[in-house]
């Protein structure tokens, strides 16, 4: 039972770092910009795929495995960010335009890659190979999840220290708490948008590479956890960070135990039933105050 | 818009020309190739998920296999002509095309299903409008014997020329496993399987097919279709010490599979069937992690001669797609989906007839009387009074080792070995290094 209950702390560890920073992405761009990006999933496929491109040792570039990862994560970023300076800035006015158009992209970009690569699943080039065997534990875990594990860390710390820090970073949280209020403070709203966008894109492209890893990598490959990424979001409050991560450890722990204990086929209702129950009982979310809307 | 005046259509004008567009469409509908003699094209509807690799071989190999034909002066003199369509895996858009392809192509032959579930799916109305149909990609026993063996009248146009069921598999598998013990004292096996129609037989008969001969199953279960995280199948199957793991995936992601298996070097052998692992790219597409598990796949994945008719057939399809997308081989769908044209071609034209709307009977007969060399071995189907009414029979080497089902492995370099039957071995099995 000991080595059971480990290996949830462990294998859960390892899940809920990576649902965190795909969360962490969606929450800035709602909280920021009040856009519900659809194709926040397709910046994780994205991620993976130039990766892919970038390192298979099948392929013509084949890079080691470092220098794509940091190449991958600045392409998600980029698309990110031509994402919004190319379509989402001019409509995000109008919400249902700009649901409908993200949905479109997703769509596109999931169409696009299918032309490339088929709809066959790919494995990466692990950025570290080798795993460690827990034999107490009865589980292995990979070298590539525990990176995963501190990657996520080192990101979520660094943009922490950024939001609450600096102040380019304190602009973000204070235009994701009151648009006009940072306006009204000087604060430049076309750069701060553009800065989320990449920041959103880069945290999905590091989540894409290890998701592409750890499970597979194939076009669609980000409905899954995008969806998870949206229960995390509504739970944790939406448009806040620390929501986020709390909410990612939880709904990630909740599957790991889930998966143990029932089976992988009832992997995601239990996170739907507390989605229903915080929609219920705590409509705002967890750390939903962080959130004012205008 | 100058002139505009001038060209518009008279109403009478217009009247006249719709009523003769509509008589002319009817007649031709009427006309159309609704029973294979009544014009000169013979129409094979093709039936895969064409977005796959599986399916694209398949597509690939029933092309070849219409050239051929052609070549050869067509099916009965007439010219095939091949509708392919993609059933995307689904259900609904499986029963869309076929009835599309029977009710306004009039084809005379289907071929194709690569989803048991799609396959039964369909099974109904294809009964009902009597077109000849072979299944080349699924499995599931049930789809023969919960349909024929109910009302084989009803469901006597359907035939499955090949792969063998996974019943006849179950005991392929056994047989397996006693060679797995020969070449390396393994004892104890333990048996994952996706959680879908086709795999029924692992779980239910593989498990008595390895006691009988003396061995152990540790474990066993299923694994839904949508798994992608494999550390706790895995894990369970390490904590029972199986010496091999008999893991039967043609839905779930296998390239995770394998991948968790080979980082975490797992104890164990992974061995049994795994379908995206039949494709060439699978060493592309696992960085090499399937290095050492095995496969059972019809025509062996094209590595070693089962007839005279297995290279060719394979030496064409490279030809033909050696700078197109993968797979670069035919995978076990395409050599059967190649196969079934030419049985049928064989049947129809000793039975003299191609009409299933009045000679369904004879063409049942000439089918199930047909011994065709085909590129994955000998084919014959059972008949109506068999365990598998119109199923294709299992063949057998001297030892009584189940034949037309072999076993290849992933071997250094990307190379894929066929390994068992040892008559049709082009290399000895390999156990993992790490073990």
């Amino acid at each position: 039972m000991l080595g059971t209950l480990l290996s949830i702390l462990i294998l859960g560890a390892m899940i809920s770092a990576v649902y965190a920073l795909i969360a962490i992405g969606f929450t800035m761009i709602f909280g920021v910009g009040g856009v519900l990006n659809l194709a926040h999933g397709a910046l994780i496929m994205i991620g993976a795929f130039a990766y892919l491109g970038l390192t298979s040792t099948g392929g013509m570039l084949s890079l080691p495995p470092m220098v794509g990862f940091v190449i991958a994560v600045a392409v998600s970023a980029g698309a990110s960010y031509a994402m919004y300076a190319g379509l989402v800035q001019f409509i995000e006015e109008n919400v249902v335009i700009t649901f409908l158009a993200t949905v479109v992209l997703a769509l596109l970009a999931t169409e696009l890659v299918t032309f490339w690569f088929g709809t066959d699943p790919y494995q990466l080039v692990p950025l570290v190979a080798g795993s460690l065997h827990l034999e107490n534990v009865g589980t292995r875990v990979r070298y590539m999840e525990l990176l995963g594990f501190v990657i996520s860390w080192i990101a979520i710390g660094l943009l922490w220290y950024y939001v609450t820090q600096t102040d380019e970073g304190r602009s973000i949280l204070a235009t994701s708490m009151s648009e006009r209020g940072a306006q009204l403070t000087g604060v430049d709203l076309d750069f701060v948008k553009s800065r989320t966008w990449l920041i959103a894109g880069a945290f999905a492209g590091i989540a894409g590479v290890f998701l592409g890893s750890l499970l597979s990598t194939y076009p669609v490959m980000w409905l899954n956890p995008l969806a998870i990424a949206f229960i995390i979001v509504v739970i944790g409050g939406i448009g806040s960070i620390k929501g986020s991560v709390v909410a990612a450890y939880l709904i990630g722990y909740l599957e790991t135990v889930t998966i143990q204990f029932l089976g992988s086929s009832f992997q995601g209702i239990f996170s739907l039933v507390v989605l229903v129950v915080v929609l219920l009982v705590l409509p705002q979310g967890l750390y939903g105050r962080e959130f004012v809307h205008e | 818009m100058k002139n505009a005046g001038n060209k518009t259509v008279k109403r009478r004008t217009f009247l006249g020309a719709a009523g003769a567009g509509t008589v002319t469409t009817a007649l031709a509908g009427c006309l159309g190739g609704i029973s294979g003699e009544d014009d000169d094209i013979f129409r094979i509807g093709h039936l895969a998920p064409t977005r796959s690799q599986m399916g694209l071989g398949a597509e690939r190999s029933i092309e070849i296999a219409v050239d051929e034909v052609n070549d050869d002066g067509g099916i009965l003199d007439q010219e095939v002509e091949l509708l392919s369509e993609n059933t995307e895996g689904q259900v609904d858009e499986g029963t869309a095309v076929v009835e599309s392809l029977i009710q306004e192509d009039n084809v005379d032959l289907l071929v194709g299903t690569f989803v048991s579930e799609v396959t039964q799916g369909i099974m109904d109305f294809v009964a009902d409008r009597n077109v000849p149909f072979i299944i080349t990609g699924s499995a599931d026993p049930d789809s023969i014997t919960e349909f024929h063996g109910r009302d084989y009248e009803e469901y006597k146009n359907v035939f499955r020329t090949g792969p063998i069921n996974s019943d006849l598999q179950a005991e392929a598998m056994g047989q397996y496993a006693e060679f797995l013990s020969d070449e390396h004292g393994w004892e104890d096996f333990a048996i994952l399987a996706d959680d879908a129609a086709w795999t029924g037989p692992f779980i239910e008969r593989l498990p008595d097919e390895i006691e009988d001969l003396g061995f152990n199953v540790v474990h066993a279960d299923t694994m839904g279709i949508e798994t992608d995280d494999f550390t706790q199948y895995l894990d369970d199957v390490d904590s029972a010490d199986a010496d091999a793991v008999f893991r039967f995936i043609a839905h779930a992601d296998s390239a995770a599979f394998v991948s968790t298996w080979q980082s975490n070097e797992y104890p164990f052998a992974v061995e049994g069937i795994n379908v995206p692992g039949m494709s060439p790219a699978f060493w592309d597409a696992t960085e090499g992690a399937c290095l050492y598990e095995t496969t059972s796949q019809s025509g062996a994945g094209g590595v070693t001669e089962l007839t005279d008719r297995t290279m060719p057939f394979v030496e064409e399809y490279e030809d033909r797609y050696a700078d197109e997308d993968p797979p670069s081989k035919p995978m076990y769908m395409g050599f059967n989906s190649y196969d079934a044209v030419h049985f049928y071609r064989e049947a129809v034209e000793s039975a003299g007839t191609a009409d299933y709307e009045n000679e369904l009977d004879g063409i049942v007969d000439a089918m199930l009387s047909t011994e065709h060399t085909g590129a994955t071995g000998e084919m014959v189907l059972y008949d109506e009074d068999s365990e598998y009414p119109n199923d294709v029979q299992e063949t057998r080497d001297e030892d009584d080792y189940i034949s037309n089902f072999p076993m290849t492995q992933w071997q250094e370099g990307g190379e894929v070995e066929c390994v068992f039957p040892e008559a049709d071995a082009t290399a000895d099995h390999v156990a993992p290094e790490w073990l």
